[in-house]
């Protein structure tokens, strides 16, 4: 038995001897370093931004949460559902959307400080990606304000909690946007966990190489560093901005604007056909037959559910029975110009 | 022969699954034309809920004035349900009253309960690779009517629990010509477990339905089905049942109004039971009302 012991202990001990720290490493010449951090491209604009000794985001995971992982939050970002315990599928969030349906998961913005509706229709037609109402989700984590603008003439005092904490804008989205059930908190933390993988990087940010200097110079301690975390925070918007606008007052005038048919082709086949292609995500289905185009036109000016102008700039409201619905678009996420595009587009094809 | 139609649906369907072309949707809109099935399955996790309902005869000696044109009659109504297990798997219940009768008056099965399984094993293809759309639909009646003892000459009479029961199998296929006209076609097997003295279980038939869209919301449908029946003659009290329409299409809801010799609405009923005349008055109105859920 003590033999036994006395082994068993030696063993133990030339383990632990043998146990080299990861940090050190060793490089061609045989000789011990620690590898220094050097900014790239393809940092993470937090990890620069908490170098710098920036506040950090107030939406960390919380991973001690059982189930929390980042798959089961991609899962329910693109399917719906998660898996809980055992491996299990829950059941699905919602029966009509996921968050795909309205929210890219890629940069969809060429520029990440202004929300152009027209550099992001060119940006997401390059890119292969639908041109749609909901912000991307990408670099939702480096955002701090949710649901403002006029989303509070849509929601009321539900935008409240949302406004400035990201957990309570994924329930919002997932209750009265989705119109599904109540996100679990381990699933809530798995979307930010998936989240936190779709953080902004630097090269997504445009800065100049003079500014590029800067940041490396203050990361050095050699540069003025809550300057450059200013530098770099206006590179990016905190907030989607949201401004509710109402279709023309005269319907058959429109907003005064000469549409660009080849804009509105792009509108039509990103936007309209993501959502309605052979009833993807609605019951009303369109495609690019002469029907389908003649029905828009003929609704176009009108008063009802399939005017353009009407449940584009208004939405429609989920219903008893017919809880899938369609969201409104924002000025800063489909103009007026784009508007009259589509309209012009609608009308060459009906001929 | 058969080998060789084996043959052709085997490549076709090895086509279908190749071909990343894109597929042709909405050969019909609806599961249903008027009489007949369609090729057409529920998208997966749909919930379609359905009403039809076939007056009584519009003229003739049982409809005019009398019974304001068949209004007051309810030859046979149709409550139930399809869901969508995939994209190309479609599975309903259905409740029917059961119509159908023999030209003496013997009348076929009522109170029926109706299970039906469509599977779409093959899609049209925008680039003709694969030119049709095909699917088989499975279907069996169960009565729940009571039996009725000492009269061995009726249907009812139930001696066993089978004789209870109908079935029907068919092949549909179907082509969308173009945006405005599809067609399709209809070869099937009705069988019944009891049937009248000198009748026949199994009747082949024949079926076309037809499909024009005159605006976005509305098409005119048809559809006729031919039994292969020596029985089955005009001679004899039998007529084929033909239907025609409109239909309505408002995203979610679809509404189709119709006129029909057929007074049965599943296919165990009106194939081998239809016994009323065109000719004679004997058409009714009819309408369906689908309304479609996400599940």
């Amino acid at each position: 038995m003590k033999a036994i012991v006395l082994t068993f202990s030696a063993l133990t001990l030339c383990m632990l001897m043998a146990w080299r720290w990861p940090t050190a490493e060793i490089n061609e010449e045989g000789e011990k370093f620690v590898s220094p951090w050097n900014l790239t491209k393809d940092k993470t604009v937090n990890e620069v931004l908490m170098r710098l000794g920036d506040v950090p985001l107030p939406h960390p995971v919380d991973t001690s949460m059982k189930w929390v992982s980042a798959r089961a939050g991609e899962e329910l970002v693109k399917h719906g559902f998660g898996r809980g315990p055992g491996g299990f599928k829950t059941s699905r969030q919602s029966k009509h959307f996921v968050c795909t349906s309205c929210h890219n998961l890629e940069k969809e913005d060429p520029d990440l400080s202004v929300s152009d509706p027209q550099a992001r229709l060119l940006y997401v037609k390059d890119q292969g990606l639908p041109f749609l109402q909901g912000t991307s989700l990408y670099g939702a984590i480096n955002r701090t304000q949710f649901y403002n603008g006029d989303y509070r003439k849509k929601y009321g005092d539900l935008v409240n909690a949302a406004q400035n904490n990201i957990r309570e804008a994924i329930q919002l989205c997932a209750e009265e946007c989705a119109q599904g059930r109540s996100l679990r908190a381990w699933e809530i933390e798995s979307i930010l966990a998936y989240f936190w993988e779709l953080g902004l990087k630097m090269e997504d940010l445009i800065i100049s190489e003079q500014e590029w200097q800067e940041v490396e110079n203050a990361l050095q301690g050699s540069g003025d560093k809550e300057g450059v975390i200013r530098l770099i925070k206006r590179r990016y918007l905190a907030g989607s901005p949201a401004t509710f606008v109402t279709p023309p007052k005269d319907r058959k005038v429109g907003y005064e604007l000469e549409g660009n048919v080849e804009n509105g082709k792009l509108i039509y086949e990103l936007s309209c056909l993501h959502c309605h292609e052979n009833g993807r995500y609605a019951f009303y289905r369109l495609d690019d037959s002469k029907f389908s185009f003649k029905h828009l036109d003929r609704h176009f000016t009108r008063y009802t559910r399939y005017s353009v102008y009407q449940v584009a700039r208004y939405g429609t409201s989920p219903l008893n029975g017919k809880r899938a619905y369609m969201p409104n678009y924002t000025m800063e996420k489909m103009s007026n110009q784009q508007m009259e595009d589509l309209r012009a587009y609608v009308k060459e094809m009906r001929k | 022969m058969a080998k060789r139609f084996f043959s052709l649906v085997v490549c076709l369907i090895t086509c279908s699954l190749l071909s990343a072309q894109e597929k042709i949707n909405q050969t019909f809109k609806d599961t249903r034309v008027i009489n007949a099935q369609s090729v057409e399955t529920l998208a997966k996790r749909k919930l379609d809920f359905r009403v039809s309902h076939r007056f009584g005869d519009l003229a003739g000696d049982n409809g005019g004035y009398k019974t304001f044109f068949g209004l007051e009659n309810a030859s046979d109504i149709l409550i139930g349900v399809d869901y969508g297990v995939t994209n190309n798997l479609t599975i309903g219940l259905h409740r029917t009253k059961g119509a159908g009768s023999m030209p003496d008056g013997n009348s076929g099965l009522r109170q029926l309960l109706n299970g039906v399984v469509k599977l779409r094993f093959l899609q049209q293809t925008a680039d003709n690779k694969v030119p049709v759309s095909m699917a088989i639909v499975g279907m069996a009646s169960l009565s729940t009517a009571e039996k009725i003892e000492d009269n061995p000459d009726i249907i009812r009479s139930f001696p066993k629990f089978a004789h209870r029961m109908a079935t029907h199998a068919e092949l549909l296929i179907a082509r969308k010509f173009s945006d405005q006209f599809s067609l399709q076609l209809k070869p099937g097997f009705t069988q019944r477990n009891l049937v009248p003295f000198e009748d026949e279980n199994g009747i082949f038939s024949l079926g076309l339905a037809t499909r024009i869209q005159v605006t976005k919301v509305m098409a005119v449908i048809g559809d006729v089905t031919f039994p292969f029946s020596e029985r089955r003659t005009t001679a004899n009290g039998f007529y084929t049942p033909i239907g025609f329409g409109l239909e309505f299409d408002t995203g979610g809801h679809v509404f189709q109004i119709n006129l029909t010799n057929a007074t049965g609405l599943m296919e165990t009923d009106y194939i081998p039971y239809t016994t009323t005349n065109w000719g004679d008055g004997e058409f009714r109105l009819g309408f369906t009302i689908s309304r479609l859920f996400n599940l």
